[in-house]
């Protein structure tokens, strides 16, 4: 896969800042990946994406876009992309219709509104203003937003954030298919289990710095323990055992066991990309959500 | 610049300010102050006119680019802006030229409220000109004061502030109580007596003094200045201080 966006010690100062709020990120971001974007509040996600989607301008570094510097590229780049923020970014007094095709006449490339809406359950609710509109609703017209001008590439911040399970299914299922139709994506999370599903690599960014970056298998089997963990109940205990998972079908113990005892639980020791958000980065995942 | 999507934009911008009422409460103010000066004969009629025409090219000019910026602000929408094709300038210039529109037809209706009404003498051509210059000058030190207001009561305050510090000595020259000579030159660089100057023009047999051309190259000269090295060097800033991406 060819890199969509190659970034090469990328350093970036606020005017009021006396450090680095970035402090030299090197990542790229493939083709057609769904590239998952994480860390504390404060670490540098936001400050990072803003750059990359141009809006922030002054950073040290190179940034290439389709192997060309990014700096280069006029407001046309923004035919190509689409993003979707975390808070609601509509006029409310205006209908969420009146809102999509206000912004969609601003591209040249134009993605069908009707079937975008219908997929995101909001037709229905076309023409009430978007100030009647639920969060949810919002978050699912930010989406639909996103994906006005048929982008090669989206940046999403939170976009299942307030959103029901149903119509958080909804919304990763269109990621996928983004993917699958050639997209890249570009996305920031909290929601570990939506990152876990959704990305192919993940990044995590801590006080300005990468510490990992890899897929969430890789990185579950490199934090991981490799054992195995079993459960059984013997006269009406419950007791717990742990194997290596190395050699593990000629362990004589584990296989005696198995045969033998009623077993009630069996894991491996693979650990969760939350429990990794927390060793990566020291900070539990609900005071990020506060 | 693409001049239809700037045209496109200015539509938008109108469409916005009738729908979330600003259009609505302008042409109401338009209405009371007509009905206000229906009852007023002769010399305050004479001079009540060409005032309303000067709050309403300059002081409400502030008051409704200030309640534009704080409606984009709070709904976050310059965010979405930014990352689209439309350029810095676009965004602005839109938001100037539409409330210059908006603001030039609001005071319209009332010279043409007063024309139907009363026998008032007015030079359409300066007053026209003079409306369009003044609202375009204000309208940007709106759009830049906008900046700089964390909410409506800041901004509210500021503006009064502004009008306030502005109008002072033009008042105080207008009832003779500053009475040197150089006050007379002294006050054109207050862009509310420019305005004035060029405003009360229409209103008599035409005499286009030095005073006059003056504040017309002075106004223009200096929006353009103020657009070009104050409003669109600061607007990023601005837009990606409010944006919470």
């Amino acid at each position: 896969m060819n890199n969509i966006f190659e970034v090469k010690n990328l350093q970036f100062k606020y005017h009021k800042n006396q450090e680095n709020v970035l402090k030299g990120l090197n990542f790229e971001i493939k083709e057609g990946e769904i590239f998952g974007f994480l860390g504390p509040s404060g670490a540098g996600k936001s400050t990072t994406q803003k750059i990359i989607i141009k809006i922030l301008e002054n950073y040290q570094g190179k940034i290439l876009f389709k192997g060309e510097d990014l700096a280069t590229y006029d407001n046309q780049f923004f035919e190509d992309i689409g993003v979707s923020f975390e808070m609601p970014i509509h006029f409310s007094k205006m209908t969420a219709m009146e809102n999509m095709t206000f912004f969609q006449q601003l591209y040249q490339k134009k993605a069908d509104i009707e079937k975008l809406m219908k997929r995101v359950g909001l037709w229905e609710d076309k023409d009430r203003m978007v100030g009647e509109y639920s969060k949810g609703m919002k978050i699912r017209l930010n989406m639909v937003r996103a994906l006005l001008n048929q982008p090669n590439m989206l940046f999403l911040d939170e976009p299942t954030n307030g959103l029901d399970p149903t119509n958080a299914k909804i919304l990763k299922d269109m990621i996928r298919e983004f993917r699958e139709a050639g997209g890249t994506v570009f996305i920031t999370s909290h929601i570990m289990a939506d990152i876990d599903q959704l990305c192919d690599r993940v990044a995590f960014i801590v006080n300005g710095e990468i510490k990992e970056i890899d897929s969430p298998r890789n990185l579950k089997i490199r934090y991981g323990q490799s054992v195995v963990k079993l459960e059984y109940s013997e006269n009406n205990k419950i007791i717990e055992k742990e194997f290596p998972l190395e050699n593990l079908g000629e362990n004589k113990e584990f296989i005696n066991l198995i045969k033998t005892k009623n077993i009630e639980t069996i894991h491996s020791g693979e650990t969760t990309l939350e429990d990794i958000f927390i060793k990566v980065t020291g900070v539990k995942l609900e005071d990020e959500s506060q | 610049m693409k001049a239809n999507r700037l045209i496109y934009l200015i539509k938008g911008e109108l469409i916005r300010l009738h729908k979330y009422k600003v259009t609505t409460i302008s042409f109401l103010i338009a209405i009371i102050w007509g009905v206000v000066l229906y009852f007023v004969e002769g010399d305050i009629f004479n001079s009540l006119l060409p005032f309303l025409i000067l709050v309403d090219a300059t002081l409400m000019s502030l008051m409704y680019i200030g309640s534009v910026m704080f409606f984009e602000k709070k709904e976050s929408t310059i965010s979405t802006m930014l990352v689209t094709p439309a350029k810095h300038s676009e965004i602005i210039l839109s938001k100037i030229f539409a409330n210059t529109i908006h603001n030039f037809l609001s005071t319209a209706l009332i010279v043409i409220v007063f024309v139907l009404i009363k026998d008032v003498q007015i030079n359409y051509l300066l007053i026209t000109l003079a409306v369009i210059i003044a609202t375009l000058f204000h309208t940007t030190i709106g759009f830049l004061l906008s900046y700089y207001q964390k909410d409506f009561t800041t901004m509210l305050m500021t503006i009064m502030m502004v009008s306030f510090i502005l109008l002072i000595p033009s008042a105080l020259y207008a009832f003779n109580i500053l009475k040197a000579a150089f006050w007379e030159y002294l006050l054109l660089i207050n862009p509310i007596q420019a305005a004035s100057e060029i405003i009360n023009q229409a209103f008599k047999p035409i005499d286009l003094n030095w005073k006059y051309y003056f504040s017309l190259v002075y106004l223009i000269i200096g929006g353009i200045l103020v657009y070009k090295y104050l409003v669109l060097t600061k607007f990023k800033n601005y837009a990606v201080s409010i944006s919470g991406v």
